[in-house]
């Protein structure tokens, strides 16, 4: 798969087009989002004025729980304690940091570098902890991107905006003044070919 | 009247020069020392250029004219948002404070959009305050004159544009002078086609700023605003421990003095020039917009009869 397949601006303002889309070029890179977005459409008219920005999106892994990379049981008999034992070191930072604000530091002990002891009633606790989302790509990936479209793309006059979020696709259509139906349907036009585009 | 010229030269012996242009009624502005190198920015009366000239060659030194030295540009941006900032507006702002100018940077609050965007009272008059103001606008040529039409109302201080279109000035209402090829840039701007567009847009606020300063020769400053300066530096201890940047930061016509101004402003109009006359009879001491600073702004010649 390639960076960035299809990358077209549009506009009747070929200056202003050339311009959007070096400014969108920059903000890609400054959020390191390149990786992220397949095809992108973008259509301007300031003499509407209307801004539309679609998008097909390949976002990363899904998010990562504990039991993912750790093995997660009671403690020892007749105590209230759970015991963690973990496989992929990679993730204790992150874990650690989530274990201390849900429990409280000092009910978290470390005897072992893979072992982790949690003093909590490990029959009620103990598949709330196997669930627990330890990182999540996908959703850190969509809050930078929506920081690049909504913030930073958008011209900021356009105030008033509609979207659509999914993890495969975004549509952002803004204007100064109220949204018209025709422009929301050059959007799902645009978006359409985006997605005949990738299926071809 | 006084050119504005800044030099460049190594430290070495740079005071002799510094005192020429004193004995010759001239005023140093700044004085920045890097290690071994030293950059003045000073002003020079006209028909003494050459002598000043001769010194900087026998001292090995470079003297320019520096058009943008002693004014107060207002970089005018719609916002404080990251649509603007960091980017274009500190680039901006900082290339004309290099190029010898005070820049202090404006976002407006609802500066945004061609139909919503409007100018508040406060933010009017405090753009007033300044020698130019310089509106960093956006890529869309429809935007910018829509814009153009309703945004500075109220400014009576030229209008600089910037934007990404090439557009001629008569086709910007209300704009004093337009220049091209900025628009929206959110990456730094260092590669040589848009320093060598920075250099135009100095191009041009040095000549809106020539044609103001032949408007004040017509009608001078009863006291010229370096004397003013100088004047309050020799005699108000209070600024030199002031920690602002440029603590009297000059103006093509006037002075921004930033201490309190009720705390201040009956010292300054009482200070003395040698030629007998006080403050307050050259000129008006008013509080500024700006925080709970002084302006100064000297009275002309018609009004007082006499140029100090």
């Amino acid at each position: 798969m390639e960076q960035l397949e299809t990358f077209i601006v549009e506009s009747p303002d070929a200056v202003g087009a050339k311009t959007t889309r070096s400014l969108i070029m920059d903000t890609i890179a400054d959020l390191s989002l390149s990786r992220v977005i397949g095809r992108l459409r973008v259509f301007v008219d300031p003499v509407e004025p209307v801004f539309i920005f679609a998008a097909l999106l390949r976002l990363g892994t899904p998010s990562i729980k504990l039991k993912d990379f750790a093995k997660v049981d009671m403690g020892s008999l007749g105590k209230d304690e759970i015991k963690i034992e973990i496989e992929k070191e990679a993730y204790t930072i992150k874990l650690l940091n989530k274990l201390w604000a849900r429990y409280g530091k000092e009910n978290i002990e470390q005897p072992d570098k893979k072992v982790l002891i949690v003093k909590t009633d490990p029959i009620k606790e103990l598949d709330a902890m196997r669930d627990l989302v330890i990182e999540e790509p996908q959703q850190e990936v969509l809050d930078r991107l929506i920081d690049a479209i909504a913030l930073r793309i958008i011209p900021e006059g356009f105030r008033v905006r509609k979207h659509e979020l999914s993890m495969s696709h975004v549509l952002f259509v803004a204007s100064e003044d109220t949204l018209k139906p025709e422009w929301l349907a050059k959007a799902k036009d645009m978006l359409e070919s985006l997605r005949r585009e990738e299926n071809a | 009247m006084l050119e504005p010229i800044m030099y460049v030269g190594g430290a070495y012996k740079h005071n002799h020069l510094v005192e020429l242009v004193e004995d010759l009624g001239g005023y140093i502005l700044q004085k920045n020392m890097m290690q071994t190198e030293v950059v003045l920015l000073m002003l020079v009366p006209i028909n003494d250029i050459t002598i000043v000239e001769a010194k900087a060659k026998e001292l090995l030194g470079k003297l320019t004219r520096a058009p943008l030295t002693g004014s107060e540009i207002a970089t005018v941006a719609p916002t404080l948002a990251y649509h603007h900032l960091p980017h274009l507006d500190c680039d901006v702002a900082e290339f004309l404070r290099k190029q010898g100018a005070k820049t202090n940077m404006i976002g407006l609050a609802r500066g945004v959009g061609k139909r919503i965007c409007q100018l508040t009272a406060y933010e009017r008059d405090l753009i007033n305050e300044h020698d130019v103001a310089v509106f960093i606008l956006g890529n869309y040529e429809h935007c910018i004159i829509e814009k153009s039409k309703k945004l500075y109302e109220g400014i009576e201080i030229p209008i600089v544009v910037t934007g990404a279109p090439e557009l001629r000035t008569e086709d910007v209402p209300n704009a004093t002078a337009y220049v091209g090829n900025f628009g929206r840039i959110l990456h730094h701007m260092r590669h040589s086609e848009e320093l060598r567009t920075l250099d135009k847009l100095s191009e041009v606020i040095g000549n809106v700023l020539d044609d103001v300063r032949k408007e004040i020769a017509k009608d001078p400053p009863s006291v010229a605003p370096p004397r003013i300066k100088k004047e309050i530096e020799e005699q108000v201890q209070e600024i030199i421990d002031s920690l602002h940047p440029l603590p009297i930061t000059l103006q093509l016509n006037g002075a921004r003095v930033k201490l309190p101004y009720e705390e201040f402003h009956e010292m300054l109009e009482n200070i003395k020039f040698v030629e007998g006359v006080t403050m307050k009879e050259v000129a008006q001491v008013l509080p500024s917009k700006m925080r709970d600073f002084i302006l100064i702004k000297p009275r002309p010649k018609s009004e007082t009869g006499f140029v100090i």
